[in-house]
């Protein structure tokens, strides 16, 4: 065979293997996903639309269901046949309404995305715009035995990474008080308790904005058309539909008095600032080890020197010099501090020689 | 204190650990009096404190079930036996990790007898919050307040006394490297042990009120439920917090037993402690619900604000005992730091150092590996060959032995360790001093856009001596994630194994296209091109894999500049030594050796007339002429796996072989080397080789999969297979399809 012959079989083959083995969109993925499984993710998906609907007050109906899971009016009333048929559901003047036993079934499906959601979060580095669609598959792989065990190992988390309540064992789900961003007059300050993450387009949008639940805002200003928040020193700006996805708890929320609320990214070298906050964002074994290095509200931290190579800048952290790269100094929320107010704490060997050189 | 001597020498009066967790844990009692752990924060010389109390004393292991490794020790005093257990180095014991878990549950479960928490005095602040979290749990501790040297030097002094008073535990200053101190740390210990002095252990109480609220209502649930447990007030925190393991142990009675009075002191109180853990199962179940309730009530700040509190009050505690001298007008840290990641100095810097790091590394090698070569090849081999013949050894076997086994230990031995007895000490005195985590800082920005860890820039390094050590290097990188980036990506560093084959073949084929004048210039050229190949190839696999197969792995970052530390050249030497060369280098001749037998066997068994090796290499050459090498090396490298030096020899003495060239070499089987290099030269074009095979040849040298001891370390390192799988896998796939790819281009422009 001559090398060119070679080249050509070598891509053929390679291209070949990768319309077999592709992730999830190969011949191979595919043909993994069985029949069975198909039809139990239908029925689960079902009894979560109906349960939903229901939590929210509206009503579901054969139309809603089919629209839902985008089948056709046709299939939808055979898999509500199949819901009764095992007891799950009933159809009263056309509406869908669960049994107990269908609640407990939707309870735990919404329970087992949750934990994978948390999981996702806290135990894995997958993308924040990832998690919803894996746990959309995971949820109706998991038993409820793995789902029990892996509550266990996550410390029983109480929330999702959304900020939505994770339904128990026993089937409790905790209800609290929130209201959408919208509901907020100019000048109020509220905690950020939910980020709906469907539809994508809209969850992406505020992923990229940093809206994440614990997040304070406060509305700067308000009109029909846009909604100002204001947030650990900057700005956005959201459209009243967006805000609609954002659901926010009023709660107490000191804040240090006047000062306001930056990240440490923004310090320029020899500025200290004290921390105040840890963005809700930064979770995980991220979020141990910041802790771990004494990085907890209440720590002064001072930007020693940048770094060479973009991002990477180091700061005085407890005695000590800790290098972190900028989207982690992004998370951290500092208020910056006067450089007559760090007289007080008389700590510092360190710090006279960052004002000499200042000086010089 | 004699008293208890007379008293019981069995039962050991003053003790409070739990022999029972202990056995469980694989801990032999049977010749100790006392058990004391020792924990403290990674980094604040735990393990030199370990090593200056038990000195030989000492055996290691791992804990069971995991992969974390354990070392205890024993000393004597006063005619009392003691069983140190070092526990993982830990910043904290509040959350989940593997470390973390084991530290706690030794504390709690244990119940050593004593606790010694070992604090970097010069960080003092966040090593109490560790001493804060160990109090909460146990009331029997000594805090060894080590490194006092180095925070004098900070102008910083620790009032041991006011610390001691504030912790409530008796807090020792020691030096551990100089042995400074140790003795009454001893001391110290005896007396807490033996409850001479009774410590009252600072309790942290300050929280928030509506937690504060929450903490005591669980806290006194539990205390009615379990009267007596002397740290209710941590456990209710610990189930708040949702901790799995505790609910656990609150259900199957071992927090029970805890309470119950020490065993063996009265069979009749443990079999009232018995009765109880009957009576309770209710309450038990009782105060999990109550706990699961509460949860709901405290905000979802709960655990940050955990952590919060403890710092605050180890900042409070640290700064009441810390004594700043006056502020020097010059800081010698600082002015090092200023200079080594300055804007302009910086990288020049960085450069000259670890040039001067290389050169010495091949020039300083050069001369002791030949000594080494002269003498195990060029004396021993011959005389072992002429004992073999006195004392009418089989030839086989003498063949076997010498030619094989021998043979390719020695080669291994004299090619690898003089540059890894020089490499490796001065690594480890850069390392020491500080300067490694500099160079990580000022290299981290093109480690992240390649999705790796700026401390990727250590272990790749290390990786060019020899990358089995480069692997092991990659324990610094504390993010699961980044560290397992660096260890799949560590192969791309071309180790010092595969220099003398680069730099051969690159004179002979790649010099050899230009005039002589120019030649050693071109080859010394096109080997520097290789080994930039490689860490290109570092980048691009390092983001390849971080955006594929490894994105679900965790990833955080941090990178301390520890202070700079004057270097301690004798002990750096004989660590360096001991842990890193001679470690990789038995790990080798480990493998070396069944290796040369194998090659010698594959020259000596022959089947219908010919070879083994001889089939083996014409059954590869028709796909190793199809990617632009051929079977000789094909089979070099299979046989060859255990270490890349001898993939020149085994080349020229299988070239010989199948070639059918007389006259040259030592016999079939026999790994040579030449002189001369124009003899090689010709050996090579006799054996069909063209400038492409020269050329393949160095791209394969660079990317293949890693040697065997490389692949072992890559095991312990990870305790994966998958991983593993993938990093001999990945290189040597990358390869096949590079030589592949060049050859068929190579054949269509080439004339």
């Amino acid at each position: 065979m001559t090398p060119a012959a070679n080249l050509a079989v070598f891509f053929l083959g390679a291209a070949l293997l990768g319309v077999v083995f592709w992730p999830r969109r190969g011949l191979f993925a595919r043909g993994r996903q069985g029949r069975s499984l198909a039809r139990r993710v239908e029925l689960e998906d079902a009894l979560k639309h109906v349960y939903n609907h229901d939590a929210r007050g509206q009503t579901s109906t054969l139309e809603s269901l089919a629209g839902a899971l985008e089948i056709s009016s046709t299939s939808a009333v055979a898999l509500v046949d199949r819901m009764q048929s095992v007891g799950l559901a009933r159809v009263a003047d056309g509406r869908i309404l669960l049994t107990d036993e269908g609640r407990r079934y939707a309870l735990e499906v919404i329970r087992a995305h949750r934990l994978w959601e948390r999981y996702l979060a806290d135990e894995t580095g997958i993308d924040p715009l990832e998690w919803h669609e894996r746990a959309e598959r995971k949820e109706h792989k998991l038993s409820r035995e793995e789902a029990d065990a892996l509550s266990a190992r996550l410390g029983d988390p109480r929330f999702d990474p959304h900020g939505d309540p994770i339904p128990t064992a026993d089937g409790a789900v905790f209800d609290g008080e929130v209201l959408p961003l919208t509901s907020l007059a100019q000048g109020e300050r509220a905690m950020v308790a939910h980020v709906e993450d469907e539809p994508r387009v809209v969850y992406a949008q505020l992923v990229a904005l940093g809206v994440y639940p614990g997040l304070v805002v406060c509305v700067a200003s308000k009109s029909e058309q846009r909604i100002e928040i204001e947030s650990e020193g900057r700005r956005f700006v959201l459209a009243p539909l967006v805000a609609q996805n954002v659901s926010i708890r009023r709660i107490e929320i000191e804040e240090p008095a006047g000062a306001p609320v930056e990240t440490l990214a923004s310090l320029r070298p020899g500025e200290a600032a004290d921390v105040v906050r840890l963005s809700p964002a930064c979770r995980g074994i991220e979020r141990r080890r910041l802790m771990d290095l004494g990085i907890v509200p209440g720590t002064r931290v001072q930007l020693e020197r940048r770094g060479l190579t973009g991002g990477l800048s180091a700061y005085h952290v407890r005695g000590t010099v800790i290098g972190l790269r900028e989207e982690q100094a992004s998370l951290i929320g500092v208020v910056r501090r006067e450089p007559a107010a760090e007289e007080k704490r008389g700590e510092s060997a360190i710090r006279a020689g960052v004002l000499d050189e200042d000086m010089q | 204190m004699s008293t208890h001597t007379e008293n019981s020498p069995s039962a050991c009066a003053g003790c409070q650990h739990h022999i029972g967790n202990l056995v469980k844990l694989g801990l032999d009692m049977s010749k100790f009096d006392y058990v004391v752990a020792l924990a403290g924060n990674p980094n604040t010389g735990k393990s030199t404190v370990f090593n200056s109390i038990t000195g030989l004393r000492q055996h290691t292991g791992n804990w069971p079930g995991k992969t974390v490794a354990r070392a205890e020790g024993g000393f004597a005093l006063d005619g009392r036996r003691y069983k140190l257990v070092d526990l993982p180095g830990t910043y904290s014991l509040l959350s989940t990790t593997v470390d973390e878990e084991i530290a706690r549950n030794f504390i709690l479960f244990a119940r050593p007898d004593v606790t010694v928490v070992v604090v970097d005095a010069s960080h003092l602040e966040r090593n109490l919050n560790l001493v804060l979290q160990v109090l909460s749990i146990t009331d029997r501790a000594v805090v060894c307040l080590n490194l006092i040297d180095e925070a004098e030097r900070h102008g910083r002094r620790i009032d041991h006394r006011r610390l001691a008073r504030d912790l409530g535990v008796p807090v020792v200053p020691t030096v551990a490297r100089s042995r400074r101190g140790i003795d009454d740390l001893l001391t110290t210990v005896a007396q807490v042990a033996s409850g001479e002095i009774v410590c009252k252990p600072y309790r942290l109480a300050r929280r928030s009120r509506q937690a504060e609220r929450v903490v005591t209502e669980l806290a006194d649930s539990v205390e009615a439920t379990y009267p007596g447990l002397s740290n209710a007030r941590w456990v209710a925190l610990r189930l708040l917090d949702g901790d799995a393991h505790l609910e656990d142990a609150l259900r199957s009675g071992e927090l029970m037993e805890l309470t119950a009075p020490a065993p063996g002191v009265a069979p009749a109180a443990g079999a009232r402690a018995g009765s109880e853990v009957l009576a309770s199962e209710a309450a038990v179940a009782r105060v999990i619900e109550t706990a699961r309730a509460l949860r709901w009530k405290i905000g979802s700040e709960f655990h940050d604000s955990l952590t919060e509190d403890l710092y605050t009050e180890a900042a409070r505690i640290a700064d009441r005992a810390t004594m700043v001298g006056e502020a020097s007008g010059f800081d010698l840290d600082r002015a090092i730091d200023n200079l080594v990641t300055h804007r302009v100095l910086g990288f020049p810097i960085m450069l000259a150092i670890l040039t001067v790091v290389f050169w010495l590394t091949i020039a300083g090698a050069n001369v002791p590996s030949g000594l080494i070569a002269d003498f195990l090849i060029g004396r021993v081999h011959p005389w072992l060959h002429s004992l073999s013949g006195a004392i009418h050894m089989p030839a086989w076997l003498a063949g076997f032995l010498f030619d094989g086994v021998y043979l390719a230990t020695a080669w291994v031995v004299s090619v690898m360790l003089p540059p890894m007895a020089i490499f490796f000490p001065l690594f480890t005195l850069l390392e020491d001093f500080g300067y490694l985590a500099r160079v990580s800082f000022n290299l981290d920005g093109l480690f992240k856009r390649a999705g790796a860890h700026g401390k990727q820039a250590l272990s790749m390094s290390m990786g060019f001596g020899c990358n089995a050590a480069g692997v092991v290097a990659t324990r610094i990188i504390d993010s699961p994630r980044e560290r397992l980036i660096a260890i799949i990506t560590n192969n791309f560093a071309l180790c010092n194994g595969r220099w003398p084959t680069q730099i051969l073949i690159a004179t002979i084929f790649v010099g050899g296209l230009v005039p002589a004048h120019l030649s050693g210039l071109v080859s010394a050229g096109a080997v520097v091109t290789v080994a930039v190949l490689g860490v290109a190839m570092t980048f691009v696999v390092s983001w390849l894999l971080s955006r594929t197969v490894l994105k679900g792995e965790p990833s955080s970052f941090s990178l301390e500049l520890p202070p700079y530390r004057p270097p301690r050249f004798w002990h750096t030497l004989y660590t360096s030594i001991i842990d890193r060369t001679l470690i990789v280098l038995w790990r080798a001749v480990v493998f070396a050796a069944p290796a040369g037998a194998v090659i010698w066997l594959t020259g000596n068994i022959h089947v219908g007339g010919t070879s083994v090796a001889e089939h083996l290499v014409q059954a590869f050459d028709p796909f190793g002429m199809l990617i632009g090498l051929n079977g000789v090396i094909l089979l070099a490298y299979i046989v060859a796996i255990p270490a890349n030096e001898i993939i020149i020899p085994t080349v020229l003495m299988l070239t010989v072989m199948t070639a059918g060239i007389a006259g040259v070499g030592s016999g079939s089987g026999v790994m040579f080397e030449l002189d001369s290099i124009a003899d090689v030269s010709q050996l090579l074009r006799a054996g069909g080789w063209t400038v492409l095979t020269g050329v393949n040849l160095m791209l394969f040298s660079l990317l293949h999969n890693p040697c065997s001891t490389t692949i072992y370390t890559i095991y312990k390192e990870t305790r994966s297979r998958r991983w593993t799988t993938v990093a001999a896998l990945l290189p040597v796939v990358m390869g096949l399809v590079v030589c592949f790819l060049v050859a068929q281009v190579w054949r269509i422009v080439a004339p």
